[in-house]
């Protein structure tokens, strides 16, 4: 290489490395944000992935119409999303998860006192109504609170199947006398097995609200 | 000349890296069409991490307005989206009929809410971390904060 080449080749490598000064400062400066950002953008641990740990619950609700228009819903929320967010939320009745109700006897009948009765009961039916009109029945069944309506006062017939962990409504009324305790019925529903937990069928709609592992609705 | 040069390469430079940091957490996507007449069609793309950014030249009572308009919404929306950060990859709601299809779900870590009617397409994709940012502004400057 003669000495002008090399001269030449010399002033371009100092000219490059001067010019990338600022390029290289920018990147010492701006790493621990593009860090910050890679760490806030990228899935970072097993549990926000895409398939769940088992660890996560989810509440699915899925509303399929029949009718024309073929309605759809589906709704999935993982419980503890659930269980963070609803104390934030201080609107009306709803004070730090829990519900103000008014007065706990509901029609005349003291709901406090009945759930109590029921919890201390047996396994067995306490509820049987059969007429022409409706069949009803509500009783407790492996340590599950069960209602159960079939209502045949129309020619479409609907049915309604309502089946909650005992632990879950004791958490629900574990609060004050005039309040139900929606975190804690949640975080005793996210100790719970697959389940499901309410299901509507009639002519039209079929309405289910289960819980599993899967954050997606089958 | 190589001054100039140098000084090309320095601007260039800066140039690309300022981008790469305003583009690092992606884009504010509001796509809005309505399909009537006199509808509004509104398309907007913004770099997320400019919001914030641009957050600071706001006047201070400005943002204490803002804040204290959202001051109820402010916890939920912050409780709401340290949670759906957990969850980058999810579909929480679906509504689909013969004419319509309503989803909100996150995707990459971000909010996604898509709406497709008849009358109406609405499309909105925002970084949860830039809502994050937002909302933590906005609670800087709640009256006494």
């Amino acid at each position: 290489m003669s000495d002008r080449k090399r001269g030449f080749f010399a002033k371009a490598v100092r000219t490059a490395t001067a010019g990338s000064l600022p390029i290289l400062l920018a990147a010492v400066v701006l790493s621990p944000l593009g860090l910050r950002a890679q760490s806030t953008a990228a899935p970072a641990s097993p549990s926000q992935s895409t398939t769940s740990v088992p660890k996560d619950r989810w509440l699915h609700v899925r509303v399929i119409s029949s009718d024309a228009k073929g309605e759809t819903v589906r709704v999935n929320v993982p419980l503890e999303l659930a269980e963070k967010v609803l104390p934030a939320i201080n609107k009306d009745r709803l004070h730090a998860g829990k519900v103000r109700i008014d007065d706990s006897r509901v029609n005349d009948v003291d709901v406090r006192a009945l759930v109590d009765a029921i919890r201390t009961s047996k396994d067995g039916e306490f509820v049987t109504v059969q007429s022409n009109d409706c069949d009803v029945r509500v009783a407790k069944q492996s340590n599950h609170l069960i209602i159960h309506v079939l209502d045949k006062q129309n020619s479409k017939k609907s049915e309604v199947e309502v089946k909650v962990p005992m632990k879950v409504v004791d958490a629900l009324f574990s609060a004050g006398k005039d309040e139900l305790d929606l975190v804690a019925a949640l975080h005793a529903l996210s100790a719970q097995g697959d389940t499901e937990l309410v299901s509507v069928k009639d002519h039209e709609n079929t309405v289910r609200v289960w819980l599993d592992s899967k954050n997606v609705t089958d | 000349m190589m001054l100039l040069a140098k000084a090309a390469l320095g601007l260039g430079s800066t140039l690309v890296l300022a981008g790469a940091y305003t583009m690092r957490e992606g884009v504010i996507r509001i796509d809005v069409d309505e399909f009537r007449s006199g509808g509004s069609h509104v398309h907007l793309w913004v770099p997320a991490a400019a919001v914030p950014m641009a957050m600071h030249f706001v006047p201070r009572e400005h943002m204490r307005h803002a804040s204290e308009e959202a001051r109820e919404a402010l916890p939920i929306l912050h409780a709401v989206v340290k949670e759906l950060k957990k969850y980058p990859d999810t579909q929480f709601v679906e509504i689909e009929d013969s004419d319509q299809h309503v989803q909100i779900r996150t995707h990459q870590g971000k909010l996604q809410i898509d709406v497709d009617a008849p009358d109406q397409k609405v499309h909105v994709l925002c970084p949860l971390s830039t809502i994050e940012d937002v909302t933590s502004q906005l609670e800087e400057h709640a009256p006494g904060a």
